[in-house]
């Protein structure tokens, strides 16, 4: 060391260094490399220092932030009025079926097109179960449910849709007037002459229901019609829709509990019911094929009885008169059905 | 007709995350580049932009060397974008030095030496060091860590000694 010190104040003793000529030849550099020493000296003494092996946490909790950015649902419906519109319409929407508590209600005008908006992710995704109820503020107009399935955000077109009138239902039970049996199979329809705009058959409980069309509301020959697949006159009531959007009408078919036995049905279409059975005496009615006749009194080739005649108001009119034999046959309960539609229904 | 072909495929990609209820994840980070484990697997390192994640419960978990590791679980409400930043702690390099003989020292209850001189790596913060000698506690203090430094230890002399 005592000779390492030496070399170092001595510049020419220590060119003389093998090895070290370079450095040597500037003499100012001399300090320099007693500094490089001591870091190199430092350096390998804090090398030597052992380390502990594992990191050692102190499980302080990290600073976190979460932050959402909620998108929104736009919901668009078209709408078109065939006939009117009404003044306003309300809308709802409910989730996944849950007609409870509507996610939002809002009044609109008849517009062209509505556009609802949702926050993100109320609507069921998985399958068509939220509904959008439109409910048009005006009595004549019907209110209606549109299923559609959902989605976290983002727009929803729904296909077009009518503010229409209420459907004009009828509907009530078909009965053997005779008895007050239920009548199931028996034909209905709802006419406005010449066409008809609904038809059904009364079911095994002889009910029936038939829905026409809300233009209809104000007409006033909307007539239904029963019957027509039964040996009796076929059943016709006038409905009246000024009021009402629905009708319970009972039909009861055949001759009533009034009418004595025997009861002969007419067999055939325009059937002359006379004042006398001259020929030539006066005819009071054309009767249709089906109709009731109780007969009480026989002529070689004519009966005598009783008819019924239903009023406007419902009420049943007898009136008596003669008819040809020919024109009439004995009335059998066992099947009313007639011919063309021959299968036993009564109850 | 290959630009075509991968246009169709990010658009169908694009749709059937839409369908499936996907919702954007952001993830930022201090320091940056720190490499995200999303349910266990890797999805790159910050920032992470617009990567799709279903809504429900997932598993973050974050590393990076010279910072502790953040480990986070997180019920992901249906969005549409979720941001998470998240601000790792850094470890700092300790050298700890005492001349006192004898000694055990104990950091955070379950990190124990004997050596005089050692070289610790430290999360940063508060540390709760307990000193032994002869299995009987002499000192117990907590140390604020809060950047690379040489801790020298002196055991408290009572005044009577």
């Amino acid at each position: 060391m005592k000779k390492l010190i030496s070399l170092m104040n001595n510049g020419l003793t220590w060119a003389k260094f093998k090895g070290m000529k370079i450095l040597m030849k500037i003499k100012e550099s001399n300090y320099i490399v007693v500094i490089l020493l001591l870091v190199f000296a430092s350096g390998c003494s804090s090398i030597f220092i052992p380390r502990y092996e594992n990191v050692i946490y102190n499980d302080r909790q990290p600073l976190i932030s979460v932050t959402y950015d909620y998108g929104e649902i736009e919901l668009r419906l078209p709408l078109f009025y065939p006939r009117y519109r009404p003044k306003q319409i309300a809308f709802q929407v409910y989730s996944a079926g849950d007609t409870t508590f509507p996610l939002i209600s809002v009044m609109e005008d008849p517009l062209d097109e509505i556009v609802l908006f949702l926050p993100h992710g109320v609507l069921e995704l998985k399958d068509s179960t939220n509904l959008i109820k439109v409910m048009p503020q005006d009595y004549d107009f019907r209110s209606f449910y549109i299923p559609f399935k959902g989605i976290n955000a983002g727009q929803i077109s729904l296909p077009r849709k009518a503010i229409d009138f209420k459907p004009l239902i009828v509907r009530g039970i078909v009965t053997l007037a005779r008895n007050d049996s239920i009548i199931s199979g028996v034909d209905l329809s709802v006419q406005v002459f010449p066409a008809t705009l609904a038809t059904t058959k009364s079911d095994k409980n002889g009910m029936f229901e038939m829905g026409i069309p809300g233009e209809f509301m104000k007409s006033t020959n909307i007539e239904l019609v029963a019957g027509s697949n039964l040996i009796f006159k076929t059943f016709r009531q006038k409905l009246d829709y000024s009021n009402t959007k629905g009708i319970y009408q009972y039909v009861r078919i055949g001759p009533s509990k009034t009418l004595e036995e025997p009861i002969y049905l007419t067999n055939k279409k325009r059937v002359h019911f006379r004042d006398n059975p001259d020929i030539g005496s006066k005819t009071k009615f054309l009767l249709e094929e089906g109709e009731s006749v109780s007969v009480k009194r026989t002529t070689r080739g004519e009966y005598f009885g009783d008819i019924e005649v239903l009023l406007q108001d419902g009420k049943l009119v007898v009136f008596d008169g003669w008819i040809a034999r020919e024109d009439l046959t004995l009335m059998q309960l066992e099947n009313i059905f007639s011919k063309e539609n021959n299968n036993e229904n009564m109850e | 007709m290959k630009i075509w072909s991968k246009i169709f495929i990010c658009i169908l990609v694009y749709t059937s995350s839409l369908l499936n209820g996907q919702i954007a994840l952001n993830i930022n980070a201090i320091p940056r580049q720190v490499e995200v484990f999303l349910d266990g697997e890797s999805i790159g390192k910050t920032p992470i932009m617009g990567y799709q994640i279903s809504p429900g419960p997932h598993d973050f978990e974050l590393t990076k060397k010279g910072y502790a590791p953040v480990t986070y679980s997180l019920i992901v409400n249906p969005s549409r974008t979720i941001n998470l930043d998240f601000y790792l702690n850094p470890i700092y390099k300790i050298k700890f030095t005492t001349e006192e003989q004898g000694l055990t020292f104990e950091l955070n209850k379950n990190h124990q030496w004997r050596k005089k001189k050692i070289r610790i790596e430290l999360e940063a913060g508060e540390h709760l060091l307990r000193v032994y000698k002869k299995d009987k506690v002499v000192d117990e203090q907590t140390i604020l860590v809060d950047e690379p430094k040489h801790f020298k230890y002196f055991l408290k002399k009572k005044l009577s000694n």
